[in-house]
């Protein structure tokens, strides 16, 4: 603080009151008053020396004159010491040596005697300046640490960046007596978060110069090589997260806005700031963190209470209408309940599946599969909605094993089956089809509806994917969308075209060839 | 086992419950119900059912839990589980249940299925050592399958495989309890050796390969050896 203030113009009468010989010493020059204190020193040493010299000789008295040299050299500095040593010498020759009152040198003895006073002079005053430098230099450098603990204290109490750049900005105006501003990046443009005193916006020459040194790693700006035009100077908050933010600094009619000697301090403040903002960003990923995986588990809790509490009720519909024996009167009620409790529950499904997808909640659980086993076991769950269907499987028993989740596969199938069975009046007639190829063993579930409307094969994988053109309804319009969904996640790929032989469309499952397990390698 | 058979339903839905044990009345059963898990282990202890209909979500206890006490009373047990949980299914398998049904499951369904657990339960008691998969016969004694007059060579490794499956006909075994038993326990999880030697077994077995009856896989839980509807 003392450095801060000795440089900045504060007035002399305030700093001699609050320290009335150091000033001066530290800088070794000495003022009027130094040297009028040093002239009354040796006045009154030289008429203590009258005093004693008829007791003790005038050969002593020159030791005598030691003291206020050393007075002078220590309280005031070199020339106010220096000049000292020569009064003292003079005033030594001219009362005490014969003749007396004389400036004449008899003896070589006393013109030692009155160099060796100047030579103290120089030495005690080096000696004494160099002490108070360093008493200087440990206060100030406690000074300093002391600003930079309540900086750093200040910080790591704020909660929010605005606070947090508010803060930095007010410090750093304080302690370095100039105008800060503080930049941080906002999406993709830097932004002004705080200013002390309160700035408008930047000019565009300062614009460039903050972005430079959020680009680079070096201050940008006035006094700098890179864009010297700009009246600020900007340093990068620079840390082991990347630059989080840039610092700038501005003195009217300076181009070093923090003088030379405080630039260590600044390095340290603008490396707390630095630090302030990493612990910021660090926090703000934790709370970012833990929403997320609170948002993961009420998704979680939704699923399983959507899986299990409504399904419970459901059971219950289901049950309780297969268990009312129509009579002709509400035969056609009884049977909408049922057709209609089965819809219900099949839309359960699908909601659930999909929001597994969406939520990449799919814990896949891959095991060897045959998938004559894959497509009998679809079959059999599907036995009711295929009754009346004709379905011809064509799987080859000797294809390879495929490598995948045995769960979502059957979804797969079950879902490409009941699509196929809404279509083809009368009958439907459904082929299942395994085959072997070069892209892997694909699986196709073909029908005998419209078809797919051209150019819209692509599309009708998609959610609630209503094509043109087509009758295709009856479903939650999210069956071919699962389909998609558990394929990618489990690394399949599906393909929707229109039947070479024919009306009718075909939905395929394609087996890459690294999920391929050929049945020798095995047992 | 009594006649008509006793058949315990446990599930902590009142309403599930009672409809359950309305369509096995209608169906010639005799029930009785437990809506906890204390509950249902009093009624095992007095006069132990021939079957339970156990649903694994019960208020006071883990449903899981109850089995090894169930099969200890040589009840069947017939779990009532959420679609999709693979691993409960095979965990309960594991722990001694028959089979599992679905919910929301038809009734026909659940029907079917308490009279294959129903059935086996006899079997098992009978200790028979025949086991006739329409024309194909399994003789466990002779270690011989036949069809016909015919003898059906099979490896030590396939006949391993029937025979586990015989042994149960008609519950469902879980790809690890297969495993086991057939290559030991370090060979659980090596499904693919169980695929193949089903896939040979289902060649010389069933009269089409492509579309299996006799044995049947359930997807990520195991396999089970279809008994003919008598």
């Amino acid at each position: 603080m003392a450095a801060a203030r000795m440089n900045s113009a504060e007035p002399v009468s305030r700093l001699l009151k609050r320290h009335p010989f150091k000033s001066a010493a530290a800088t070794g020059g000495g003022r009027w008053t130094d040297y009028l204190w040093s002239a009354l020193f040796v006045i009154v040493l030289t008429a203590f020396g009258r005093a004693v010299e008829p007791w003790i000789g005038y050969r002593s008295i020159d030791l005598f004159y030691l003291i206020p040299v050393i007075l002078a050299a220590t309280l005031f500095g070199l020339r106010p010491g220096i000049a000292t040593g020569i009064a003292s010498g003079l005033a030594y020759n001219f009362f005490f040596l014969p003749p007396h009152y004389k400036f004449i040198v008899h003896d070589p003895q006393d013109l030692i005697t009155a160099t060796v006073l100047v030579l103290v002079a120089v030495v005690t005053s080096q000696l004494a300046g160099r002490v108070r430098a360093q008493a200087q230099a440990g206060e100030q450098s406690a000074q300093e640490s002391a600003a930079i603990a309540g900086f750093v204290s200040k910080l790591s109490s704020l909660p929010d960046a605005p606070e947090t750049a508010g803060a930095i900005c007010a410090e750093v105006s304080r302690m370095f007596d100039v105008e800060a501003i503080l930049l941080s990046p906002d999406g993709d443009c830097l932004c002004v978060a705080a200013s002390a005193p309160r700035a408008g916006e930047l000019a565009p020459d300062d614009r460039a110069a903050a972005d430079r040194a959020f680009h680079g790693a070096d201050p940008a700006g006035c006094g700098t090589a890179a864009l010297p035009t700009s009246e600020w100077r900007f340093w990068p908050l620079k840390g082991s997260l990347g630059t989080l933010a840039v610092l700038g600094v501005r003195r009217p009619a300076t181009s070093e806005p923090i003088p030379p000697a405080r630039m260590r301090m600044f390095g340290e403040i603008v490396d707390r700031a630095t630090r302030a903002y990493e612990r910021l960003k660090v926090e703000e990923e934790a709370r970012h963190l833990a929403a997320l995986r609170e948002r993961d588990r009420l998704r979680t809790s939704l699923l399983s209470s959507i899986g299990h509490d409504l399904r419970t009720p459901l059971t219950a519909v289901k049950a309780a209408a297969e268990a009312l024996v129509p009579d002709s009167e509400n035969e056609e009620l009884v049977s909408t309940i049922r057709s209609e409790a089965a819809r219900l529950s099949r839309f359960f499904d699908d909601l659930i599946d999909l929001s597994r997808i969406e939520a990449g909640a799919l814990a896949l659980k891959l095991e060897a599969i045959d998938l004559t086993d894959a497509v009998a076991a679809a079959l059999e769950d599907l036995r009711l909605t295929l009754k009346g269907c004709t379905v011809e499987v064509d799987v080859p028993a000797n294809l390879p094993l495929v490598r995948t989740d045995p769960n979502l596969l059957h979804h797969i199938l079950i879902n490409l089956l009941d699509n196929a069975a809404k279509f083809g009046a009368g009958t439907p007639e459904i082929v299942l089809r395994g085959e072997y190829t070069d892209s892997g063993v694909r699986l196709s579930v073909l029908d005998r509806g419209p078809g797919l409307p051209a150019g819209q094969e692509g599309i009708v994988f998609d959610r609630f994917a209503r094509l043109e053109g087509s009758d295709r309804t009856g479903g939650t319009g999210l069956g071919l969308a699962i389909v998609k969904g558990f394929a990618e996640a489990m690394g399949l790929s599906v393909e929707a075209a229109n039947r070479p032989d024919g009306p009718g469309a075909s939905f395929s499952v394609v087996f890459p060839p690294s999920s391929l397990i050929s049945p020798e390698a095995a047992g | 086992m009594r006649s008509p058979p006793l058949i315990l339903v446990v599930d902590d839905e009142p309403a599930i419950r009672r409809l359950i044990c309305r369509a096995l009345e209608l169906n010639g059963y005799a029930t009785c119900e437990a809506g906890e898990a204390a509950e249902a282990l009093g009624r095992i202890n007095g006069d132990p059912p021939d079957l339970v209909l156990l649903d694994l979500g019960l208020p006071d206890r883990d449903g899981m839990e109850l089995l090894p006490r169930l099969r200890e009373r040589g009840a069947a047990v017939l779990v009532l589980t959420a679609r999709d949980e693979s691993a409960e299914k095979v965990a309960a398998l594991d722990s001694g249940a028959d089979d599992y049904v679905t919910k929301p499951f038809d009734t026909d369904e659940l029907l079917a299925r308490v009279r294959t657990c129903l059935r086996h339960r006899q079997a098992a008691f009978g200790g028979t050592d025949r086991v006739a998969l329409g024309d194909v016969v399994i003789d466990l004694d002779l270690r011989r399958v036949s069809r016909g007059a015919e003898e059906i060579h099979l490896t030590p490794k396939e006949y391993d495989l029937l025979a586990e499956l015989a042994r149960h006909a008609g519950r469902l075994l879980t790809h690890a309890h297969l495993l086991r038993a057939v290559w030991g326990p370090a060979h659980q999880d090596d499904i693919e050796y169980l695929r193949v030697i089903v896939r040979a077994l289902r060649r010389k077995l069933e009269p089409n390969p492509a579309a299996p009856t006799l044995i049947r896989n359930e997807p990520g839980v195991g396999y089970r050896l279809e008994l003919p509807v008598p």
